[in-house]
């Protein structure tokens, strides 16, 4: 478990509010270098682990440690390193755009020279260039996540620790937040991710799914998707409200769901289930294009999960 | 101590102020107007109190009389009653707080020399009117029977220089004209430069409120470094109020400023960096904005208002207020700002004063540093 390679290691790390314990004995070991990313339902434990590790939260048990600064000691020697962007807004709305990015430039020690440089080439990178004296109170949800990325990333820190950064932002802009990321990661910034959204997740090097304070699975996006249990059949129909109504409750189906005009089955086993739907839908005279097995994708897989988790 | 950190906290902060109109306002104007509105309503000097006489006695020195007590300001004439249950009625109204009773035989008694039995009612409702009527009727009435018993005796052959043997002198150093307003308005400077206290116990509290702290308590800033941040630029936006307050108390009140304008300037930014040191406490303590401001009150301006010696002499007061009372820079200032407006002293008698207001300034922020702690929650 001590692996001299890991960037960010933790061990039992565990943190308790009045009412809830909200990370429970979390033992995570993340490499230079990867994208992590964190899912989990409302709740799970996703924006306090990633505040532990910023060293803005005690730690009530367990050890963890940041660039091998043990995180209860040295919690501010980490501090210079990391890039941490809260889940909300939490820039100064009265600040204009360049005047939030110096702000932080000064706290993080950045010389003047290196501001200068950075500055244009960050507005450029968030395409905040022509927004470069409006007050961030003025921006819009996509932008205003984009100057928050840019001021936690003024001083290039080694570690990125994002908390649901594009929640709230509209597709266009998450998808070039998305390549931002990217980019950050093939230069071999640390990354870790809090999301929501299952295709991000999908992006990630490796993801954690968290499930009240606890990490239940921790695997590459691949190996995750494979851990579904059951497979998913898909049924493109002409009629998908007719579809939904006739095939959800029949035996060995879990799950029904639309997507457009595709109707995902979640189900125990394809290859048995395949004959017995379309034979269901054959008898209720419903019309399809196609029925087929498909490649599981990360929500199901994450669905399941949690189905499994709430079970227990 | 990193300068940099410092500065760019002040600057933010500096923004903040000036382009958030309600704190620029908070910070710049209440302080005046805060002066303005206590000068007045406490310094309320007694005129114009309505009376009304019922003279039983109706003779020419009766009403040579109440000629003499009710002439200048200081008492109205508000009637003749015919009866006491007229003055009743007058009372009740509300349209006198006095009311004198001359008994039928005013003018023979005096000049006999009896005892000449008069009545005095008042509304006990409003005793600072009443006491002020009865004050000056006694007065009035020493002075008109002086008169009197003068021009009697001199009629009998006695020659009178004076019937008052001793012949008292005050003079009134400092304040001469003994205006209360003169006083208690250099005091007053101690309560309304104080003020921008209260922005800086909700500076904190604002930013954890806005979500704004999470974020800086993840740069590497110290403790010391973001809480003096903080304060400086409220110490600079509350200099220009040194600077407008006694203009304003010299221009519309007329009051004298004797002392040093340079000292009072340096003394006031040690008082600001003092009292604004005690608000951080708070923004340090108190996690809301609303929490923040209540205690504020409770903390700095009630004792601000009642311990500093402004309008209760601190000598008077039971040990243990005395003892809380120095440990307020207001009652430092206070000393201050009395001493540097009329008599004009100099740092050789305030220095203890100042050196005061440092130490409280030094040791709040340290207090506040020792218990902020650069977690959330």
């Amino acid at each position: 478990m001590n692996d001299a390679k890991s960037i960010i290691e933790t061990n039992r790390l565990t943190r308790d509010f009045k009412s809830a314990t909200a990370v429970d004995e979390l033992t995570l070991s993340i490499a230079p270098g990867e994208l992590f990313g964190l899912v989990g339902p409302d709740g799970a434990g996703k924006t306090t682990t990633l505040r532990l590790l910023a060293g803005l939260l005690d730690v009530s048990d367990g050890e963890a440690t940041v660039l091998d600064f043990d995180l209860k000691s040295q919690a501010e020697a980490i501090k210079p390193h990391v890039g941490y962007m809260a889940q909300q807004f939490s820039l100064y709305g009265e600040l204009s755009v360049l005047e939030n990015l110096q702000f932080f430039a000064e706290l993080f020690d950045v010389t003047k020279q290196e501001q200068n440089e950075r500055t244009q080439r960050l507005l450029e990178f968030a395409n905040l260039t022509e927004f470069t004296n409006r007050r961030a109170v003025h921006l819009s949800g996509g932008m205003q996540k984009k100057l928050a990325l840019a001021c936690t990333l003024i001083h290039q820190p080694k570690i990125l620790l994002l908390d649901e950064p594009t929640t709230g932002v509209d597709p266009v802009s998450r998808r070039e937040f998305w390549n931002i990321l990217t980019e950050l990661h093939v230069d071999g910034t640390t990354i870790i991710v809090s999301t929501p959204y299952m295709d991000e997740a999908d992006r990630c090097s490796r993801v954690g799914l968290m499930y009240a304070g606890k990490l239940v699975e921790c695997d590459t996006p691949q190996n995750i998707r494979g851990k579904l249990e059951g497979d998913v059949i898909q049924v493109q129909a002409e009629d998908w409200q007719k579809t939904l109504e006739t095939v959800a409750g029949l035996e060995g189906v879990s799950e029904a769901q639309t997507y457009g005009e595709a109707v995902n089955l979640l189900v125990d086993n394809g290859k048995k289930r395949l004959p017995e739907i379309e034979a269901v839908l054959k008898k209720s005279s419903i019309k399809y294009r196609s029925i087929r097995i498909a490649p599981a994708r990360m929500e199901e897989a994450f669905i399941s999960l949690i189905r499994r988790m709430e079970a227990e | 101590m990193n300068l940099r950190h410092i500065w760019a906290v002040t600057r933010k902060e500096f923004h903040h102020i000036v382009r958030d109109r309600s704190t620029l306002i908070l910070v710049l104007f209440t302080p005046t107007a805060l002066l303005l509105l206590m000068a007045y309503a406490l310094t309320v000097d007694i005129k114009h109190v309505p009376l009304a006489v019922l003279d039983y006695d109706q003779s020419q020195t009766s009403r040579a009389f109440v000629q003499q007590i009710t002439a200048g300001q200081d008492l109205d004439l508000y009637a003749y009653a015919a009866s006491m249950d007229e003055i009743d009625a007058m009372l009740m109204r509300g349209d006198i707080k006095a009311a004198l009773v001359i008994s039928p035989g005013f003018a023979a008694d005096m000049q006999a020399l009896r005892g000449m039995p008069m009545q005095i009612i008042i509304d006990g409702t409003e005793p600072e009117s009443g006491g002020f009527a009865v004050e000056h009727i006694a007065q009035r009435a020493e002075e008109f029977i002086s008169t009197a018993l003068a021009s009697q005796l001199a009629a009998r052959g006695f020659s009178v220089k004076t019937l008052q043997p001793i012949d008292l002198r005050i003079r009134t150093w400092f304040n001469p004209d003994l205006k209360p307003r003169n006083d208690l308005i250099p005091g007053l400077l101690s309560m309304v430069l104080g003020f921008p206290a209260l922005s800086v116990a909700l500076t904190l509290a604002h930013e954890r409120e806005h979500g704004t702290l999470e974020q800086l308590l993840a740069t590497p800033i110290g403790r010391t470094d973001l809480l003096l941040g903080k304060i400086i630029p409220y110490i600079l936006v509350g200099l220009i109020n040194v600077i407008i307050i006694p203009i304003f108390a010299i221009a519309w009140f007329g009051i004298s400023f004797n002392g040093n304008f340079l000292l009072f300037f340096g003394l006031s930014a040690l008082f600001m960096f003092s009292i604004l040191s005690m608000g951080m406490i708070l923004g340090v303590f108190m996690k809301t904005q609303a929490a923040a401001l209540a205690v504020s009150f409770l903390v700095i301006f009630f004792p601000g208002f009642f311990l500093t010696g402004i309008f209760f002499p601190i000598a008077s007061m039971p040990e243990i207020a005395r003892l809380e009372a120095s440990f307020l820079p207001g009652t430092h200032y206070a000393i201050i700002t009395r001493g540097v407006f009329l008599p004009g002293v100099g740092l050789d008698i305030l220095w203890p004063n100042a050196v005061f207001m440092v130490f409280l300034g030094v040791a709040f922020t340290l207090v506040a540093a020792l218990f902020f702690r650069k977690k959330l929650g």
